[in-house]
């Protein structure tokens, strides 16, 4: 079971829409042999919800359309939410209620976000889009460097004695 | 003359935007009823000029649910270009590859689509029948659909590089053959896939009785029914020809090479929708109204091929005389056809030949004809094109599965607004039952819109009490 899931979603031919999947091609030449499972997507579906239960944190990059164009936002998710009545507005926090509910389980889960300038009918990303990967997914590395290492820490602790503490990696909002 | 209209727009839980209109008398009771296509696709037009062999990726891309049946169809039609016969080992790795996307279309039939209607009733809370009222009602049928739709497209993904529009499927064969690392992997999920199968078909047989009034009216009415069998008569998905049964089950035409499809099969249009409306030529139209999909195959194969498949089956046919009649069935058709695809790819991929590193014949364009058949999870769906000396298209035509039950779904909306529909009283449970009707044969209806000549077109227009001041008609 990959331990880390990153899920880039979006439009690829859609402007900014679809810098998740410029961001995960970098990754996954970033990441490779590192246990990590990168997909990509137009949309979330509950389908999403079966890969999720077997990951212990999940990353997912996405636009958005509020702030200043460019700005790198990373917030922590939880499982929330009821159901929605139509799949189109199915999100992170219902994917990871989904995840519980069917599974019994849900991982960790922390969104990056890019604030779009545009999403016109190309497959290009605005420049000040185009500027803000490299730091996101510098972010995203760092993140899974410090999970990797929280993890390494749980397993030698927990063979040390019974007080070790799960670890939290670096989770600070970059506006 | 209708004197009042009720409109269901859109239609919910289907593949692609439809609309359904049902017209009243003065008494209140339904007169007439359409299910309107809305939606226009351009891709006969725009593959124009275009080299064949770009034309299996251009063409996948009509569909994100079914991109595997059009590679194929189109890649047939293109081998029929390059006049080669591709190695057999290409020939069994499509067919497997076809056989995942059943299972995956099918599972997101049933599931996602359709089994709300079964668990939370079709008269139930329409905020919650839908696939997360599935998630809370009964959450292990809920992970059985996620991982058989999974099992699907982790097969394609496997074979094919990605799970939607991969372009492993190529004109002379696959572009690569499959490693034996590839093979154990698929044969080590299919045991678990098969179980899903099995007991979501027990399942469903042991609450189909309490649908009785939906098997009565879902479109239940004879009719033909079409599409493709090996040559031995057994249900087959990727080679075969063309057969068709009347609704007692008696053979009408059989052992038809799909290359003469034009002798069976004429286009017809109508004003009011974009989907056109194929029907069986020799019975005219309409009255030669078919039906294609998974009830037609089995309502047309002798047996399925397989073990546990030919046993349900059997039970199946069972049900009527006949040829089983209502559509309502095509549910319990596509279980049995999930479980058939599962033994079929397992049966396929013990082949040694599978692993043979030939698979692709090289030609250039040798006939500037070529006809593509195969059968799409919905039904039978033909390509066929004509292209210049440089192998350039000049013409495509292209009859998808969901377009050939264009008459039987429309005869089938108003057979259910008849039924149920009361214009003096509505409940949601009664348009529920005309959108069920039409999911029961569960259409892609981005796939099918394909146009015929030129569109037919009917204008009105209306003033502010609902009368029509003007009207034009075209086609």
């Amino acid at each position: 079971m990959a331990r880390i899931l990153i899920i880039g979603i979006g439009n690829p031919l859609r402007g900014d829409d679809g810098l998740a999947w410029h961001a995960t091609r970098l990754l996954e030449q970033e990441l490779k042999g590192q246990d990590v499972e990168i997909l990509t997507c137009h949309q979330l579906t509950p389908d999403l919800a079966e890969a999720a239960s077997r990951s212990e944190l999940l990353v997912l990059i996405d636009a958005c359309a509020e702030g200043a164009p460019g700005s790198l936002a990373i917030k922590p998710v939880a499982p929330a939410g009821s159901f929605p009545g139509f799949t189109h507005d199915y999100n992170l926090e219902t994917l990871l209620k989904t995840s519980q509910s069917l599974y019994g389980c849900c991982p960790r889960a922390v969104v990056f976000t890019i604030t779009a300038e545009s999403f016109p009918y190309s497959s290009e990303l605005s420049s000040c889009v185009a500027a803000a990967i490299p730091p996101l997914v510098a972010r995203v590395r760092a993140l899974v460097s410090g999970f990797h290492k929280d993890s390494a820490g749980r397993h030698e602790s927990a063979e040390e004695g019974p007080l070790s503490r799960p670890g939290r990696a670096d989770l600070t909002t970059v506006n | 003359m209708a004197t009042q209209r009720i409109e269901i727009n859109p239609v919910s839980r289907i593949e692609g935007h439809g609309k359904i209109t049902i017209y009243l008398n003065e008494q209140g009771q339904v007169q007439d009823a359409h299910f309107h296509v809305t939606q226009l696709r351009g891709f006969e037009k725009l593959c124009e000029g275009r080299p064949f062999y770009e034309m299996p990726s251009l063409m996948a891309r009509i569909c994100g649910i079914c991109p595997v049946s059009h590679l194929i169809a189109s890649a047939k039609a293109c081998d029929s270009i390059l006049a080669t016969r591709i190695p057999t080992a290409a020939a069994k790795l499509r067919s497997v590859l076809n056989l995942a996307q059943i299972v995956q279309s099918h599972a997101l039939s049933f599931f996602h689509l359709s089994s709300p209607d079964f668990l939370l009733g079709m008269d139930g809370d329409p905020a919650k029948r839908n696939i997360f009222g599935i998630l809370e009602k009964n959450p292990s049928m809920a992970r059985d659909g996620i991982r058989l739709r999974q099992i699907g497209q982790q097969i394609i993904e496997w074979m094919a590089g990605k799970r939607i529009h991969p372009a492993w499927v190529v004109p002379g064969g696959v572009s690569e053959p499959l490693t034996p690392e590839c093979r154990d992997r698929i044969l080590a999920v299919l045991p678990e896939a098969g179980e899903i199968a099995q007991r979501t078909l027990d399942w469903f047989k042991s609450v189909i009785d309490q649908f009785r009034a939906e098997i009565r009216t879902f479109a239940n009415f004879p009719s033909l029914f079409l599409g493709l069998v090996s040559q031995n008569g057994e249900l087959e998905h990727y080679n075969g020809v063309l057969r068709v049964v009347d609704s007692r089950g008696n053979i009408v035409a059989d052992r038809i090479d799909v290359l003469q499809y034009q002798d069976l099969i004429g286009e017809a249009v109508e004003p009011w929708s974009y989907l056109k409306s194929p029907y069986y030529k020799p019975r005219g139209y309409p009255e030669g109204i078919y039906r294609v999909g998974p009830l037609a195959r089995l309502n047309i194969a002798d047996r399925c091929g397989t073990p546990r498949a030919d046993q349900e089956w059997a039970e199946f046919r069972e049900l009527e005389r006949g040829a089983i009649l209502s559509s309502f069935y095509n549910h319990y058709a596509r279980l049995i056809e999930i479980l058939y695809g599962i033994e079929r790819m397992e049966q396929l991929l013990k082949e040694p030949e599978v692993l043979s590193r030939n698979v692709r014949a090289f030609a250039g364009a040798n006939n500037l004809e070529g006809i593509g058949v195969a059968e799409a999870p919905r039904g039978t769906l033909i390509h066929h094109y004509k292209v210049d000396e440089n192998g350039l298209i000049t013409w495509a035509n292209l009859i998808i599965a969901s377009g050939h039950n264009n008459l039987a779904m429309n005869r089938g909306v108003l057979q259910v607004a008849k039924h149920f529909v009361n214009g003096a009283k509505l409940s949601e449970g009664m348009l529920n039952r005309v959108e069920a009707v039409v999911r029961a044969f569960d259409p892609c209806l981005s796939c099918s819109t394909h146009a015929l000549g030129q569109m037919a077109l009917h204008l009105q227009l209306v003033g502010p009490d609902g009368s029509v001041l003007d009207e034009l008609r075209r086609g």
